[in-house]
């Protein structure tokens, strides 16, 4: 369903060309959760923005569900955003002085067709991330993790194909991050693409599959046969009063 | 429909943001207030204009004795308008319906029995009453024969007629002008109060010009001509024959000054318009500077606004929005708030309009037009300022943006 072949990427500056990505090859089936790793200048951002569509590579295909997105214009990548990729960042990128259930809400401002039911689609992806009692929060009532968690709420609302992450756990505090990514680990057993950008390796042993990146070529492309298990994490840690973090 | 929904997104926006909205919106709300004041005044100016160009009547023109101002009595001082100047124009300038002599004298004295007042006193032809339009509600007007026997006869205004007599019957009774007694013969219809000066029209005497400039006023000459065209087309070129005819019989050569003036509705619709128009010229400018400066403000604080948005737009970006709906929600931005500045404004400029009707004797007309023009203006500035800062928004690389 995701087939990248022979991606590669170079940024021109005046005479001097860098190369950012070269001959990247691989398929991601669905249902699987993919981390992928790597120091920071390896190229994992450019990846990481090709995969979502933000961004284009200079040479390659890109195959998502059967379309070679390599071909679409600003608008048609605009689209391909909207119906088939759930974003979310390190720094959440919520709408401030709105609230937790208009910004959860926001892709569908951008469909082609508004649901009639987007206030009770928000609501339902707010209930997925345990934000029931928040939808009429702003992010400055809320502490990092919670924000995340909408953000989250925001990448699930369109049903996307593939919930691409970028440092999900960057800003949080380590109990927040836990609870992140055993949401994560809860969306893939029920049956979510994923893929989690991140330079962290305990993170990323939480997939199924690490592709490690250096130098802007493919690394190592490992299975992980026992990942980390979020939630038995979560017991581990102390228990927080109340989870408010 | 998407493209609502994502105005609804700049509206939003503007509603989060109070005091960037106000700011936005100032420079539009002053310019407007000023555009509808102007727009009052100017209604106003032009109806007053109307009216006086009405009571003047559209096809008349006045030859008055003594030169220099525009409007105003006659210059009692100025001898040299005569009766034969009168002839002279009859039989001279072509295409004339109506040329009727006139002499005034104001705050002459009538009596009758014990009551004293002062009016104008005005010696006339018959054809006065058609040139003025104003004939008598009872009784005769003034007569060929009243002229030509220097008759001691005269017509009263409704307000000499109240005075003098009060519930009385006027006709037929005699009065004194000046210790010169006349019999009532009629009573003109009532005018009431006009003009600028506020004058009553009303407190007037008419007798035969005759009567008035051999036993009255003891003169030869005469205080002006009423003069009715049979084509207002032709009244600029008339009214520079008669000029000519005035300096030829006066014997006046330029430069020295005309001893007489010409007053058509033209000179009188110059003379409204000019006491209202120094104050337009600084409403318009200030209106101008306004909306330009307002519009250059909003521009600037759009573009901070768009540097200060870039992670905003991003994220919009990522979601799904396409350049068009990033442009769209910007444009709607601008536009909402200068179209809310225009609202804002309107009803400030009124609110001014009706204070000056109140404080001030200024022609104040409110009505719908500065609405429609300050739509057109709140559309034109939204757009042409809007622009550049939603291109940039919308040019903005999504990677960019959220980096």
């Amino acid at each position: 369903m995701i087939e990248l072949e022979g991606i590669e990427k170079t940024y021109t500056q005046g005479e001097v060309v860098t190369r950012v990505l070269q001959d990247i090859s691989f398929a991601i089936q669905p249902g699987q959760y993919v981390a992928i790793m790597g120091a920071s200048g390896t190229g994992k951002s450019t990846l990481m923005n090709i995969l979502g569509c933000l961004d284009k590579p200079t040479a390659g295909h890109y195959r998502l569900e059967g379309t070679d997105v390599v071909d679409l214009d600003d608008e048609g990548l605009s689209h391909v955003r909207n119906q088939k990729i759930g974003f979310v960042f390190q720094q959440f990128h919520l709408l401030q002085r709105t609230t937790a259930l208009k910004n959860a809400l926001l892709p569908l401002i951008y469909a082609d067709h508004y649901p009639e039911e987007a206030e009770e689609l928000a609501e339902q992806a707010l209930g997925m991330v345990g934000l029931s009692d928040r939808i009429d929060y702003r992010p400055n009532q809320l502490s990092g993790g919670q924000q995340q968690r909408v953000a989250i709420a925001r990448a699930l609302i369109n049903n996307p194909a593939i919930l691409l992450a970028d440092e999900p756990t960057g800003n949080l505090d380590s109990r927040s991050g836990v609870e992140v990514m055993a949401i994560f680990q809860r969306l893939h057993r029920e049956g979510r693409t994923i893929i989690t950008v991140t330079h962290d390796r305990q993170i990323a042993e939480h997939a199924q599959r690490v592709i490690v990146l250096a130098d802007g070529q493919i690394a190592e492309d490992q299975t992980i046969d026992r990942p980390r298990d979020a939630e038995a994490e979560l017991v581990a840690l102390v228990p927080n009063e109340e989870n408010n973090g | 429909m998407k493209i609502l929904r994502t105005a609804q997104e700049g509206l939003s926006s503007l509603a989060a943001n109070p005091l960037r909205t106000f700011l936005m919106m100032a420079g539009t709300v002053v310019g407007i207030a000023a555009l509808t004041v102007i727009m009052a005044i100017g209604k106003g100016t032009e109806s007053q204009v109307m009216r006086r160009v009405e009571n003047f009547g559209p096809r008349a023109m006045m030859l008055v004795a003594g030169g220099g101002r525009t409007i105003g009595p006659p210059d009692s001082t100025v001898t040299t308008l005569t009766l034969d100047d009168v002839r002279a124009i009859r039989e001279e300038v072509p295409g004339l319906e109506i040329v009727t002599p006139q002499a005034w004298l104001s705050g002459a004295g009538l009596r009758y029995e014990a009551q004293q007042i002062k009016a104008t006193l005005w010696g006339i032809e018959p054809e006065w009453h058609e040139a003025w339009n104003w004939h008598t509600a009872d009784g005769d007007g003034i007569s060929h024969e009243d002229v030509a026997t220097m008759a001691r006869v005269c017509v009263i205004g409704s307000s000499v007629k109240r005075d003098l007599f009060g519930g009385a019957d006027p006709i037929g009774q005699t009065l004194y002008v000046n210790k010169v007694a006349v019999q009532v013969q009629g009573v003109l219809e009532r005018r009431g109060v006009m003009g600028a000066s506020g004058g009553d029209f009303d407190n007037r005497i008419l007798v035969p010009i005759t009567t008035a400039m051999r036993r009255v006023m003891n003169v030869d000459h005469i205080g002006g001509v009423r003069i009715i065209t049979s084509d207002a087309d032709r009244m600029p070129e008339q009214a520079e024959q008669i000029t000519q005819l005035m300096r030829a019989r006066h014997r006046i050569t330029p430069p020295v000054e005309d001893d007489f003036r010409i007053n058509s509705p033209l000179a009188i619709a110059e003379v409204v318009r000019g006491t209202s128009g120094t104050l337009t010229m600084l409403l318009a400018a200030l209106a101008g500077l306004s909306l330009l400066v307002g519009g250059v403000v909003l521009m600037n604080i759009q573009l901070i606004s768009v540097a200060e948005r870039t992670a905003e737009i991003g994220l919009r970006r990522a979601v799904g929005a396409t350049r068009n709906d990033i442009f769209t929600q910007f444009l709607t931005e601008s536009l909402s708030v200068t179209l809310l500045g225009m609202i804002l404004g309107s009803a400030l400029g009124s609110g001014i309009s009706v204070a000056i009707r109140q404080l001030t004797s200024m022609p104040i007309v409110i009505s719908w037009e500065p609405l429609a023009l300050s739509l057109g203006f709140a559309l034109l500035i939204g757009t042409f300022f809007g622009v550049q800062p939603a291109r940039r928004a919308a040019r903005l690389h999504p990677v960019a943006a959220l980096r």
